[in-house]
C-alpha cells in the first residue's frame, strides 16, 4: 500500500502525504473541528467511565448493606413464622443465596425496573423512591434559583473591591457562615421566622398536589438553609473568577477601546467568571439534587434524603440500596452534563490537560 | 551540597506562634475550644445531673435551670454541658486516624507512583462519588455507631480527602534535590519517606488535620442529628436537637442551646485551621 503508484498519481507513500497535509495544519473552522473531535473523545471516555464506575458503586454498597444487622424476613413474617417459611419469602425478596448471586440478581431487578419492595413502608420502592427524589428536585430547584444570583452578586462585589474593606468583611461573614452546621442555621431560622414571626409554618411537608405558591411558601425555610450551605464556596468561585477576569490584558483592551461597561461585564467578565463556577456546582448538583438529609430531616421534608436516613435507621435494606444507587447515578449524569455545559461554554478546553 | 535552601515549607514555621497569637479570631476560637474541653473535663464536679427529672417539664429558663428544662424535665444547662463529653471524643479521634491513614497512604502514593499510586487513586475516584452524607449514612447503618465504630467510619472516609492533598505536595517535593541526594546516600525508602518527605509536609498535614478536626466535629454531631449517632439518653448535643425539635414552637430553649453549643465548637475548630492556613502561606 505504501508503494507509490502511476494509478494514483502520487509521487510519494501515503503517511507522508497525510503528514505533510499535518504540517499545512488546517486553519480556522479546520481547528475548531479539531477541538469538538477532542470533546467528543472526553465524552465517550465518560461514557465508559461512567458504568463501570457505577458498577463498582452498586458492588461497594450492596456489600456494604448487606452487612446492615437484622434478619428482614423474620421482622416481615413476624416472631410466629417457621424457618421454612422465612427462608421461602427471603427467596421470593432475593434474599436467600450468595452475596454475588444476590448482587447479580439486584443488579438485573435495578436496570430492568423491578426495585423490590421497601419492608418498612411495604410499597414498591420505585415508586417511593422517585416519588421523594421529585420533591428533593422542588427543593433543590428551590435553592438553586435563590443561591446563584446572591453569590455572583457577592462575589464580583469583592472582586471588584478586591483587598478593600468590602472584600474583607463579606470574606468573613461567609467563612464563618459556611462553617455553621446546616441545621443549627434551620434551628435559628426556625425559632426566628415560625416561633417568633410566624412567618413560616415549621413543618414544611410538601404536598405535590396542592397549591404552587402555598408549596413555595411551606419549602422557603429549607431552601434558604440549603441555598446557604452552599453560598461561602460559590461566592468564593465567582470571587476567584471575576478577579481573574478583571485582571486580564483581554479585559484592558475591552475597557481601553471604549466598549459599554455593560458589554464588558456581559460579555468579557462573567463568562470568564462562571467557567470555574459552573465546574463546582457540577459537583454540588449531585448532592443537592440527591437531598439533603440534614435540612429534609429538619424541616420534615418528604425528600430522598431524608428517605436514606429513615432506611437506615429502620434497615430497610431494599430501599437503602436501591435509593443509594439512584443518588450515585444522579452526582455521575450531573459531572456529565458539566462537562458538557464546559464544552458549549469554554472552546479554550484541553482536555488532555485538564484529565490529571 | 547546600539543601537548606530547598526545605522552604520548614522556614515557615518559624515565628508562627507569635504571629498566631496576633490574631484576634485565633485567640478567641482557642479559647473557646479551651473553654469547651474544660467544661468536658470539670462538668461532673460542679454537681451537675444531665439525667435525671427536675420534676418541671419544658420549664423556661429561670436562675435554677439557667437554660430551661427538656421534654423529660432534665436540666439543658446540665445536658449542654454535659456533651462536650461525646463532641469531643469521637470527632477529634476520628480527625487524628484520618490524618494518620490519610498521610501515610498520600506518601507512599506519591513515593512509590506506579500501580500502588493507580489503584489508590482510582478507589478514591469511586469513594467520591457518592454524597459524603449518604456514604456515611450507609456505612453506619452497616457497622452500627458505638464510638469506637464511629471513630474508625470518621478515620477512613475522611482519609481519601487529606490523602489526595498530602500526595500532591509529595510529589513536588519528590522533585527537589534532596530526595535525589538521599537516595544516592543509600537511604531506604521507608527512611527518606518518614525522615525527609514527611517534616517537609509537615505544616499541610497540620493544616489537614485541623480542617479534619472541625470536619469530623460537624459530621459527628450532625449524625447525632439525625439519630444514626449517639443514642439516648446521651447528652449530645445534635441528639439533643434531635430530641426535642417536636417541641420548637414551645420551647425553643430545648434546641437553641445544643444548637449555639456545636456552633460554636464548629466555627472555633474552623477557624483555628483557618488561621495557621494563613500564617502558613
Amino acid at each position: 500500500m505504501t508503494i507509490a503508484s502511476p494509478e494514483n498519481g502520487l509521487p510519494y507513500p501515503p503517511e507522508l502525504a497525510s503528514a505533510s497535509a499535518g504540517l499545512t495544519a488546517p486553519r480556522g473552522l479546520g481547528v475548531l473541528s479539531e477541538r469538538h473531535g477532542r470533546a467528543l473523545t472526553l465524552l465517550g471516555r465518560r461514557l465508559i467511565q461512567i458504568p463501570l464506575v457505577l458498577l463498582a458503586v452498586s458492588a461497594l454498597t450492596f456489600w456494604l448493606v448487606q452487612l446492615v444487622p437484622g434478619d428482614p424476613g423474620r421482622n416481615a413474617l413476624g416472631q410466629y413464622a417457621t424457618a421454612a417459611q422465612v427462608h421461602a419469602w427471603d427467596v421470593s425478596n432475593g434474599l436467600a443465596g450468595s452475596v454475588a448471586s444476590r448482587y447479580l440478581h439486584w443488579l438485573g431487578g435495578f436496570f430492568s425496573g423491578a426495585w423490590g419492595a421497601s419492608f418498612v413502608y411495604l410499597v414498591p420502592s420505585r415508586p417511593l423512591i422517585l416519588g421523594h427524589l421529585a420533591n428533593s428536585a422542588f427543593l433543590a430547584l428551590y435553592a438553586f434559583i435563590l443561591l446563584v444570583p446572591v453569590s455572583v452578586l457577592l462575589g464580583s462585589v469583592q472582586a471588584y473591591r478586591e483587598g478593600r474593606r468590602t472584600d474583607r468583611v463579606i470574606t468573613i461573614s461567609l467563612m464563618t457562615l459556611s462553617s455553621v452546621p446546616e441545621f443549627v442555621i434551620g434551628v435559628l431560622l426556625l425559632v426566628a421566622f415560625a416561633v417568633g414571626l410566624k412567618a413560616f409554618p415549621v413543618q414544611s411537608a410538601a404536598d405535590a398536589t396542592g397549591d404552587l405558591g402555598q408549596r413555595i411558601h411551606a419549602t422557603t425555610l429549607p431552601a434558604v438553609v440549603l441555598a446557604a450551605s452552599y453560598l461561602a464556596v460559590l461566592a468564593r468561585m465567582v470571587r476567584t473568577g471575576t478577579a481573574g477576569a478583571i485582571t486580564a490584558p483581554f479585559h484592558r483592551t475591552a475597557v481601553l477601546k471604549g466598549l459599554p461597561r455593560s458589554v464588558i461585564v456581559r460579555r468579557h467578565v462573567m463568562r470568564n467568571a462562571l467557567i470555574p463556577t459552573l465546574q463546582l456546582l457540577g459537583i454540588y448538583l449531585g448532592g443537592l439534587l440527591g437531598g439533603s438529609a440534614v435540612v429534609e430531616t429538619l424541616f420534615n421534608y418528604p425528600g430522598l434524603g431524608a428517605l436514606m436516613v429513615t432506611a437506615a435507621e429502620r434497615k430497610d435494606t431494599v430501599l437503602l440500596t436501591d435509593g443509594v444507587m439512584v443518588t450515585g447515578v444522579l452526582a455521575l449524569l450531573a459531572l456529565l452534563l458539566t462537562d458538557v455545559c464546559m464544552i458549549l461554554l469554554d472552546p479554550r478546553i484541553r482536555f488532555g490537560n485538564a484529565e490529571g | 551540597m547546600d539543601l537548606v535552601p530547598e526545605r522552604s515549607a520548614s522556614t515557615g514555621r518559624i515565628g508562627t506562634v507569635p504571629a498566631l497569637l496576633r490574631r484576634p479570631t485565633f485567640v478567641l476560637s482557642v479559647l473557646v475550644v479551651i473553654c469547651w474541653s474544660g467544661a468536658a473535663l470539670t462538668w461532673h464536679r460542679f454537681g451537675l445531673n444531665p439525667y435525671d427529672n427536675t420534676g418541671q417539664v419544658l420549664s423556661a429558663p429561670s436562675w435554677s435551670h439557667p437554660f430551661g428544662t427538656d421534654n423529660l424535665g432534665r436540666s439543658v444547662f446540665a445536658r449542654t454541658l454535659a456533651g462536650t463529653g461525646s463532641a469531643l471524643a469521637v470527632g477529634p479521634a476520628g480527625a487524628v486516624l484520618a490524618t494518620v491513614i490519610g498521610s501515610v497512604l498520600g506518601v507512599i502514593s506519591a513515593y512509590f507512583r506506579s500501580w500502588v499510586d493507580t489503584a489508590l487513586m482510582r478507589l478514591f475516584d469511586v469513594l467520591a462519588v457518592l454524597p459524603p452524607l449518604i456514604f456515611l449514612i450507609v456505612i453506619v447503618a452497616a457497622f452500627g455507631a458505638s464510638s469506637p465504630a464511629l471513630t474508625v467510619i470518621i478515620g477512613v472516609v475522611f482519609a481519601p480527602g487529606i490523602a489526595r492533598i498530602i500526595r500532591a505536595a509529595v510529589l513536588v517535593e519528590m522533585g527537589k534535590k534532596y530526595v535525589t541526594s538521599a537516595r544516592l546516600q543509600g537511604e531506604s525508602a521507608l527512611r527518606i519517606m518518614a525522615a525527609e518527605l514527611v517534616p517537609n509536609v509537615a505544616p499541610i498535614i497540620v493544616i489537614q488535620a485541623t480542617l479534619s478536626l472541625s470536619a469530623a466535629v460537624l459530621m459527628t454531631a450532625t449524625l447525632s442529628f439525625l439519630g444514626l449517632g449517639q443514642q439516648p439518653p446521651s447528652p449530645d448535643w445534635g441528639l439533643a436537637i434531635n430530641q426535642n425539635i417536636d417541641y420548637i414552637e414551645t420551647a425553643w430553649w430545648t434546641v437553641i442551646f445544643p444548637a449555639l453549643a456545636v456552633a460554636s465548637l464548629v466555627v472555633a475548630v474552623q477557624l483555628i485551621a483557618d488561621n495557621i492556613k494563613e500564617a502558613w502561606s
